[in-house]
């Protein structure tokens, strides 16, 4: 730790504590309006911030009215408390810096007490002790203050803040909340693109293939031409089948693996592209899609936008986390804002639990990576 | 002609078999998985074959490996893989042994009766029949550069000899003279750099080599 840091956590320390002192002071007094349902929850908030301050750390919302109430006689007593005792290391520093020159001004029958309990009575005393005393007080003051001051803080957090593993919940709550919403909104999708596409066609195909059936004998033109048309309509249905399939799970992944398929998916790609396979192991088939639909995304923006002359897919598994990097050598300058590409691998990474980071400086290059936790 | 198929779905297969009966082939087996495929093909000897890609055990690219080891087995054996969607890597798989004929189509082709049973006379002939989607992927993919410099037209024709037409099928479909094809076709091998080759399988092979090979790199 440097000098200055050091010092800096001595004065900081001293400013909390001396400022804490007042709060203990102004929240004993405002004690009975306090302790109504709801009033203490600002004033526990703005603590409860400096106090986050003080840490370097993030302070969630507090987790209900009971912990405000709870708080507040912490708060008193240690505010109070480790408050004093700044008052006192800080009060001797400066009573030693500015009594001791004006030793002789104090009455001869109760002199000026230098470290605590020594009386001044000449100026070589006052020479030889002043210079002792603040730096005895300063030293105390420098190592206490900071050490009170964070465990006032902890205190604080503690009993307003909720813990790591409480947090933790909270973001897997909202998260597994997204992964059940972008699911129904794909089952939706999925859902419509078959009533609206396929069922309808074969609907269709039925009723020309009934109509043909009962004209067999009477309109034999008519019979070829609705055997055309129901024909016709069987192969779009083919088509438009393929392409949903092709976005739920694609198939050349069920064939071949993540490995497999991202190595075919690179070998079409727009711009020549290389692929770099780690050892992967098993991977839980809705990270191998999420990973594959975020190679494919990735790549397609590298065509569409990079003017790229070549670039690399990463594949690669530490421990639990399943990492794809896609890297080109365009022109870098990727706006999320410009093409649903890039919040889509967000959404992806996202809605697994993972996380992606999109490196774009203009004039490239242009790193776009997803690391998704594989559930083990 | 004898063929022998391997396509483990109930329904496709008697499809098929149907078809197939209907259109003058004889069908010598049906069978549902890879070894049952090659036990057939070592019994029967059939003048073509038809493979589904995925067959059981683990429904993923058994019938790609059933085909490429009755090939190994059999070399030259006409082998026509069907599938549900198409993969231009399991077209580079397939087209890796040049000798005897080679086809890989999607399934809904199987309901053009006539341009099936022409593609299945032409792998028999050791010809190719590639599906119209690869050729697709393959020319969308990164290509060499003078690729782009063919006229549409002449990428139309350079679509059609991939999918292992001849001239006059090329002829035919663009509805030109079989001449203008020659002519076509000889500056689209000037353009490439490539050696002229006659009008068989040779030609797909090279112009498939080219599309693929620049790929790779």
């Amino acid at each position: 730790m440097t000098g200055r840091r050091w010092w800096d956590g001595a004065l900081r320390g001293t400013g909390y504590l001396l400022l804490g002192l007042g709060t203990a002071v102004v929240t004993l007094l405002a004690l009975p309006l306090l302790v109504f349902p709801g009033m203490a929850r600002g004033w526990a908030d703005r603590h409860a911030r400096r106090a986050g301050r003080l840490l370097g750390t993030a302070v969630s919302p507090p987790p209900g009215p009971l912990r405000d109430l709870g708080w507040l006689p912490v708060h008193i007593l240690t505010g109070g408390a480790f408050g004093v005792a700044a008052v006192l290391g800080a009060g001797n520093v400066l009573l030693g810096a500015v009594a001791t020159p004006l030793w002789w001004l104090f009455p001869a029958d109760d002199p000026l007490r230098l470290l605590l309990v020594v009386p001044v009575t000449s100026w070589g005393a006052a020479l030889a002790l002043g210079p002792l005393h603040v730096l005895a007080f300063g030293i105390l003051t420098c190592w206490l203050a900071p050490l009170l001051a964070r465990a006032h803080a902890r205190l604080c957090l503690g009993v307003l803040s909720r813990s790591a593993l409480a947090q933790r919940v909270e973001v897997l709550t909202a998260t597994r909340a997204g992964v059940l919403d972008s699911h129904g909104a794909e089952l939706r999708r999925i859902e419509r693109d078959l009533h609206d596409g396929t069922q309808a066609r074969l609907v269709a195909i039925a009723m020309r293939l009934g109509v043909a059936r009962e004209s067999l004998t009477d309109d034999p033109e008519l019979v070829a031409r609705l055997l055309r048309e129901a024909h016709e309509g069987a192969e779009d249905a083919m088509t438009e089948l393929r392409d949903v399939i092709r976005t739920m799970y694609p198939p050349i992944l069920a064939d071949r693996g993540l490995s497999g398929a991202v190595t075919a998916l690179a070998a079409s790609a727009g711009a020549p592209t290389r692929v770099e396979l780690g050892e992967l192991g098993e991977i839980p088939a809705a990270v191998e899609a999420a990973a594959y639909f975020v190679a494919a995304e990735a790549l397609t923006n590298v065509a569409k936008h990079a003017r790229a002359t070549s670039a690399t897919v990463r594949l690669a598994r530490v421990g639990g986390v399943l990492t794809v990097e896609i890297t080109d050598d365009g022109i870098g300058g990727a706006d999320a804002t410009r093409g649903t590409g890039i919040t889509g691998i967000r959404h992806r990474a996202a809605a697994l639990d993972g996380a992606a980071r999109i490196s774009s400086p203009t004039g490239g290059p242009t790193t776009v990576t997803v690391e998704l936790p594989c559930g083990s | 002609m004898r063929v022998v198929i391997a396509e483990d779905n109930v329904l496709l297969a008697s499809g098929l078999e149907l078809l197939l009966t209907s259109k003058g082939f004889e069908v010598a087996a049906v069978t549902g998985d890879g070894p049952a495929f090659l036990d057939a093909v070592d019994a029967h000897r059939p003048g073509v074959t038809i493979v589904d890609v995925r067959l059981p055990p683990s429904f993923r690219d058994e019938g790609i490996h059933a085909a490429l080891a009755a090939r190994r087995r059999h070399p030259g054996l006409p082998v026509l893989v069907l599938s549900q969607y198409v993969e231009r890597e399991y077209a580079r798989e397939l087209l890796a042994d040049p000798t005897g004929g080679i086809g890989y189509l999607l399934k809904d082709r199987v309901s053009r009766v006539g341009e099936f049973t022409d593609a299945l006379h032409r792998v028999a002939d050791g010809g190719t029949a590639l599906d119209p989607e690869v050729v697709a992927q393959l020319l969308a993919g990164p290509r060499p550069e003078p690729v782009d410099r063919l006229t549409p037209r002449e990428n139309e024709v350079l679509a059609l000899m991939a999918e292992g037409h001849d001239n006059t099928t090329i002829a035919h479909r663009l509805v030109v003279t079989e001449n203008a094809v020659h002519k076509h076709i000889g500056n689209i091998f000037a353009k490439l750099d490539l050696a002229p080759s006659d009008s068989g399988h040779r030609r797909v092979l090279a112009v498939l080599a080219y599309l693929n090979g620049r790929g790779d790199r």
